[in-house]
């Protein structure tokens, strides 16, 4: 007797707990989404695509996005597999990724959808507002280690990283260093949010952020590209120009046989109001 | 009954899930699936270890006569860098003369190492590809680098993780064993019921604060003042992650420490008492030892905790692969490393097996840690017959 | 005899004052909780609103409220105690009262404290090789719920264990020497003595769940979702990992750090009430069976 009603009382307070959720969730969403897509991948993509769904939604209630971080790879993976509709990506396919596709006979149409311009960051109270690229890739290999070998005070350089498996540290590593490894006891975090509060707060510290991650707890650096003959600052004119060597594009990527259910999202991505949205989150527009 | 398998069944199968994938390192070669490296047919270099390899491509390694080849500076080619030595239509709108060229740079290069797919290579290829090994346990386990992405040898090593994650649990024992121990003393032979009763479940409180608060508490407040008490370049260390690790343990080793010593029979303490001992003799000569076995089970139990703690880790310690030479520097521990880049390993590829891998390593530690509390609690039984 | 009075007083001396560092490092570890509960609840307090539980967050997670996440890591909890409870539940009363002592219950126990010391990493680990690719669930409600019932599968065990054994047997003696079965004593005269303290490991194990990132990590979290999950096939924004995105990314970290503490509010509220709940409930059921 007890016993069943205790059977009954558990998968009831389950269904209480999610039925509640449910029927709330036809006030929020009254007119029931026709479309549903998913956006998945790169983590500098995330707030851009998130905000662009966000405001898409207001506009346009017959549609429904989900925003789903995890990296570029992770993106391109799912697309692969096809449980997203857009993989967002911070960098291009690699010649694996592209071999997987040709593989499963899948095309895959990539549209660029801003700019981002990558930021090097370092405590605001450092002496050091300009580097070269050679002078990055000798820190982050490991062959720097102290500031006043680059003209600044007689401290520790602390160098912070992405996580490996963010397309911003491919991107670095490919663009600045070359394609040689970083040094092992560079300090890696999980996010780029980290990396600025980090920078932030530690005296000796110098890292690489998205432009639009830029605040004023951090200083910007100068990169030369030509050897310390011109030194160009990070800014969203400079990346629109094209004088700021480190810029890179940002992509939506999908199945060809999809497109119909993804335009709405690439189109308004695009359009004005989208890039419009590019300049507020602090990447580059296109135009 | 079944049900009452179910806890053995679940572990049966997470020993076979995690295992099977993490064995799938142990087949594979730490070169990406489908490509190769590949030298001059004239170059006497045969193999080349992982940790060479990457020096290579790291340029740290310029001649071939510092691995045992000929006096011949390195050529190093990746399949981008086909584009310096011919033009695109050299190359064939789709890549069709592709093998070809590569076939003519590599016998005109005598100092070459070629990167890249094997679609690209010629089938009458005229260099030598270079042997690699598939990854050995020995390897895995002893290696010293953790890139588990770099191009075009993966590195695994996970030493330093392992000796990341023992260092902050150890760390945050030797912080938390003492306090908790004081804190359990106070509690069962000291403060009065009133106290206790009030205190107690105050303590318990602090096993239930979620670990991403804990190391939310840990990135704004904790890092910080390490850094500025120790003045140190970074406060992302090891000794942030210890004391995140010792605040989330002390619960554990409070409530066991303080159940054994509460069943110290109270007529050994009377007797000691009667015999002329100090409270205070009584509870280090008579009490302490007798709860020993209950005091190192809680502390075992306390180690094991943190070994496996996660998301407050990944957010305090900085995560630098390097083997530590103290607290003060930062470390990368095991789950730490699953949880930051499980995300970004292809399903089934070899960077996905290697963090199972971690997991199984992880599972292996904290198994035989259980068993050991077990092994020391049952002692405890013993005693008391 | 005067130096066996000053041996003795600094005997005292020594004594006095190792006490009073015992007592002040124990009340430390419980200022250390109201540092941090205040920390975050001082921080918070600011953001906590009733728009801040019920509505979407907006602009880019800096404005709005953590809804979704709420909801999420409610479906979480439902779908995990509807698997972990009834097994956990039937496991612990089959053991403790059919099972004989021996080698095989000695087995079994040691595979549930074995589970219990498994890594929460682990299981997330083990939720995404099983739940989401070899079972082909993906990412979603089911996947983790499953992940976390598993985790807190020896919880449920142990508490409703400790529930049965505090039962005293007389109770048992009493039913059978009238005539009832064995499942007709368990079903219907432990059972029901037993039930307040195993809804207890109920409250403790709701408690343990919605505060879990690791396992959920990999098995149902999403970093945006502007709706609420549907089905259990979804995948559901949940409170620990929202609080671990918006503490750690984001491009205006100062605008969602005050979101970010509100998120922690919310989240320790939850867990707190349910321990504090818990405990009520055990004391107060604990005199009742007591006086029994």
């Amino acid at each position: 007797m007890n016993k069943s009603k205790l059977l009954l009382f558990l998968p009831l307070l389950a269904i209480l707990s999610c039925g509640k959720s449910k029927s709330d969730e036809k006030d929020a969403t009254q007119n029931t989404a026709s479309t549903s897509v998913t956006i998945k991948g790169s983590d500098t993509v995330l707030p851009l695509a998130q905000k662009e769904a966000e405001t898409l939604m207001l506009s346009d209630k017959g549609i429904s996005v989900t925003v789903v971080g995890g990296g570029s790879g992770v993106g391109i993976t799912a697309l692969m597999d096809g449980t997203t509709d857009i993989a967002m990506a911070s960098r291009d396919l690699k010649t694996e990724e592209k071999l997987k596709f040709s593989e499963s006979k899948k095309e895959v149409e990539k549209v660029t959808i801003a700019f981002d311009a990558l930021t090097v960051i370092v405590n605001p109270a450092n002496k050091v507002s300009q580097l070269t690229r050679q002078q990055l890739e000798e820190i982050f290999t490991g062959k720097i280690t102290n500031w006043k070998e680059v003209g600044g005070a007689d401290e520790k350089i602390v160098a912070y990283s992405r996580e490996s498996s963010s397309g911003t540290y491919e991107f670095f590593k490919e663009e600045v260093m070359e394609n040689k490894n970083y040094a092992t006891n560079i300090l890696s975090l999980p996010a780029t949010g980290a990396i600025v509060q980090a920078v932030g707060q530690t005296k000796g510290a110098i890292g690489y952020i998205g432009l639009a991650y830029e605040t004023k707890e951090v200083k910007q650096l100068g990169v030369s590209y030509d050897e310390g003959k011109t030194f160009i600052e990070p800014s969203v004119a400079n990346a629109k120009n094209k004088t700021y060597p480190i810029s890179r594009p940002l992509f939506y990527m999908f199945d060809k046989t999809n497109a119909n259910k993804v335009k709405p999202i690439v189109d308004y991505a695009l359009s004005d109001e989208g890039q419009k949205i590019v300049g507020e989150i602090g990447y580059v527009p296109l135009k | 009954m079944l049900s009452s398998a179910a806890t053995s069944i679940i572990v049966v199968l997470i020993v076979f899930f995690l295992f099977m994938e993490g064995a799938g390192v142990f087949t594979k070669k730490p070169i990406e699936d489908g490509f190769l490296l590949a030298v001059s047919p004239s170059n006497p270099v045969k193999k080349l270890e992982p940790s060479q390899i990457k020096d290579i491509f790291d340029q740290k390694i310029t001649n071939w006569k510092e691995v045992g080849g000929k006096d011949e500076p390195i050529v190093l080619f990746r399949t981008s860098d086909i584009s310096t030595y011919y033009t695109d239509e050299e190359l064939g709108e789709n890549f069709e003369f592709f093998p070809a060229k590569i076939n003519e740079l590599i016998s005109k290069q005598p100092g070459i190492i070629a990167f890249f797919s094997d679609k690209y290579k010629a089938e009458n290829f005229s260099g030598r590809e270079l042997e690699i090994n598939k990854i050995k346990v020995f390897e895995f386990l002893s290696g010293e680098e953790w890139f588990p992405t770099a191009q075009p040898i993966a590195q695994m090593g996970v030493k330093p993780l392992i000796y990341g994650t023992l260092w902050v649990s150890l760390g945050a024992i030797l912080i938390a064993l003492p306090i908790g121990l004081a804190a359990a003393i106070f509690l069962s032979e000291i403060a009065r019921k009133k106290v206790r009763n009030l205190v107690k479940p105050l303590i318990e409180l602090l096993a239930g604060i979620p670990s991403v608060v804990y190391g939310f508490f840990g990135l704004v407040v904790i890092v910080p003042l390490i850094q500025s008490t120790f003045n140190l370049p970074v406060g992302e260390t090891g000794l942030a992650g210890s004391v995140v690790l010792a605040i989330m343990a002390l619960p554990t080793i409070i409530t066991l420490s303080e159940d054994a010593m509460r069943n110290t029979p109270r007529a050994m303490k009377e007797a000691s008492l009667a015999l002329g001992a100090s409270q205070w003799q009584t509870i280090y000569k008579v009490v302490i030892p007798h709860s020993a076995s209950g005091i190192t089970a809680g502390a075992i139990l306390g180690i094991g905790r943190a070994i496996g703690e996660t998301m407050a880790v990944l957010m305090v310690t900085g995560n630098a692969a390097v083997i530590p030479h103290t607290l003060l520097e930062p470390v990368r521990t095991i789950p730490a490393t699953i949880a930051a880049e499980l995300g970004e390993a292809p399903n089934g590829g070899l960077h996905y097996e290697a963090l199972f891998a971690l997991g199984c390593i992880l599972f292996i530690i904290t198994f035989g840690i259980n068993l050991l509390v077990e092994l020391v609690s049952s002692k405890q039984k013993h005693k008391k017959h | 005899m005067k130096k066996a009075q000053n041996l003795a007083r600094k005997k005292s001396v020594s004594q006095n004052i190792a006490f009073t560092i015992f007592s002040l490092i124990s009340y430390a570890i419980v200022a250390l909780l109201v540092v941090i509960l205040a920390f975050i609840v001082i921080k918070g307090m600011g953001v906590i609103s009733w728009e801040f539980i019920t509505e979407m967050p907006k602009n880019g997670m800096t404005e709005g409220g953590i809804f979704p996440a709420i909801v999420g890591t409610l479906c979480l909890v439902g779908v995990s105690m509807v698997f972990a409870f009834p097994i956990g539940i039937l496991a612990a009363i089959y053991m403790n009262e059919y099972v004989k002592d021996g080698w095989v219950k000695q087995i079994i126990k040691q595979m549930t404290n074995n589970l219990a010391g498994v890594p929460s990493i682990v299981f997330g680990l083990f939720g995404m090789a099983l739940f989401v690719n070899k079972l082909g669930f993906g990412d979603s409600i089911l996947a983790g719920g499953l992940t976390l019932g598993l985790l807190v599968l020896p919880v449920v065990i142990r508490t409703t264990e400790e529930a049965l054994k505090a039962i005293d047997d007389s109770f048992r003696q009493a039913s059978t020497g009238l005539g009832a079965s064995k499942w007709q004593t368990t079903s219907q005269v432990v059972f029901p003595i037993a039930f307040p303290n195993i809804i207890t490991g109920l409250i403790l194990s709701i408690g343990r769940v919605s505060g879990e990132t690791a396992p959920i990590l990999f098995t149902v979290a999403a970093y945006f979702l502007p709706k609420l999950p549907t089905s259990i096939f979804d995948q559901a924004m949940a409170l620990p990992y929202h609080l671990y995105v918006i503490a750690t990314s984001g491009t205006n970290i100062e605008a969602s750090r005050a979101m970010a503490y509100g998120t922690a509010l919310v989240l320790i509220v939850i867990v707190l009430i349910s321990n504090l709940l818990a405990n009520a409930l055990r004391k107060y059921f604990g005199k009742k069976v007591k006086m029994n």
